[in-house]
């Protein structure tokens, strides 16, 4: 009935608008579900976690009068990050998993605020420590590309609380400097810029608490045992 | 009272207004560069503030599970889709 590629709200209203005008109602039954190929419908983990992940850019970037610019300077990202049962219950015992930390650095310390960023490889992690005493998370991270020119240091700050044997808050907030872009992250501000990115349990209530992380995308064993 | 026996008296009641300060407080204290209040404040502010206009419609994530209503509700579908990850392009 229509079809557009530009994400312009006014034509994508006109694509709707026009799209009504010829829409005739009819009786129709829904189509039956088959067994999903669990391959592109990952899951997260049974009895594990999945945080929620914003990302957010301070400072840094040169004035403009561009609305796609401006939208994209001021954007707030989000993807989630996926705990295992056993993180879950390390967590619960008061422990900060090396594994998770690992995940947290390579798939969610990114500036995905303009596109999908570029994940860091295991060699591009510098440090990352996350320690967690009586329910405070403290922490610090150094990702830095081979080259030099794309990198992250942050301070990482949290609270966990447990009750029943589970995890009831995570909160983390890392803030840092960043620099460099991704191909798909193109227009970074110039330099070092600040860079925030926070964490908080998902509850389920948001549609997209259900995506995968997109550093899963293709292989979650991948991602989970990173 | 000389000013070593002051700052022995006065150094005390601030470390035990330290320590019950820390003990009452239930957030994290930070020996990681970050501050309690940048914290919150960061924690606060990266929320969606839930007026943005696309919190309203009320999405489906599933094609099927978005026939199943357009079939019901007598609605024409429309799919936003794209070939990068769904929360990739913020």
């Amino acid at each position: 009935m229509g079809y557009t590629n530009n994400r312009d709200p006014q034509r994508v209203i006109n694509l709707m608008q026009r799209a009504l005008k010829k829409f005739k109602p009819k009786k129709v039954k829904a189509i039956k579900k088959g067994d999903p190929d669990q391959r592109y419908n990952p899951k997260p983990p049974t009895g594990g976690l999945v945080l929620r992940v914003r990302a957010k850019i301070l400072s840094g970037y040169e004035p403009t009068e561009n609305k796609w610019k401006k939208i994209f300077q001021s954007s707030i990202s989000r993807d989630n990050l996926w705990l295992t049962q056993k993180e879950h219950s390390q967590l619960v015992k008061g422990e900060f998993p090396e594994k998770l930390a690992q995940r947290l650095a390579r798939f969610h310390l990114v500036d995905n605020t303009r596109g999908e960023p570029p994940m860091w490889r295991k060699k591009e992690i510098k440090n990352i420590k996350i320690d967690l005493k009586k329910g405070r998370l403290t922490g610090k991270a150094h990702l830095e590309t081979e080259k030099k020119n794309r990198g992250y240091q942050a301070d990482l700050l949290g609270v966990v609380e447990t009750k029943g044997g589970k995890v009831t808050r995570l909160d983390i907030v890392a803030k840092g400097l960043f620099w460099g872009e991704g191909t798909y992250t193109r227009n970074a501000p110039k330099g070092k810029f600040p860079l925030v990115v926070s964490f908080e349990l998902a509850d389920g209530k948001d549609v997209a608490d259900a995506v995968p992380p997109q550093g899963s995308r293709g292989w979650v064993p991948g991602y989970l045992n990173n | 009272m000389n000013a070593l026996a002051l700052f022995k008296k006065y150094s005390i009641i601030l470390l035990a207004i330290g320590c019950i300060s820390v003990f009452l407080h239930a957030e994290p204290s930070s020996p990681s560069g970050l501050t309690v209040e940048e914290f919150k404040k960061y924690h606060k502010e990266l929320q969606p503030t839930g007026k943005e206009a696309w919190l309203s419609i009320p999405w489906k994530i599933s094609l099927l599970d978005g026939q199943k209503v357009a079939g019901e509700e007598k609605k024409p579908l429309f799919i936003w889709a794209m070939d990068g990850h769904p929360l990739g392009c913020t």
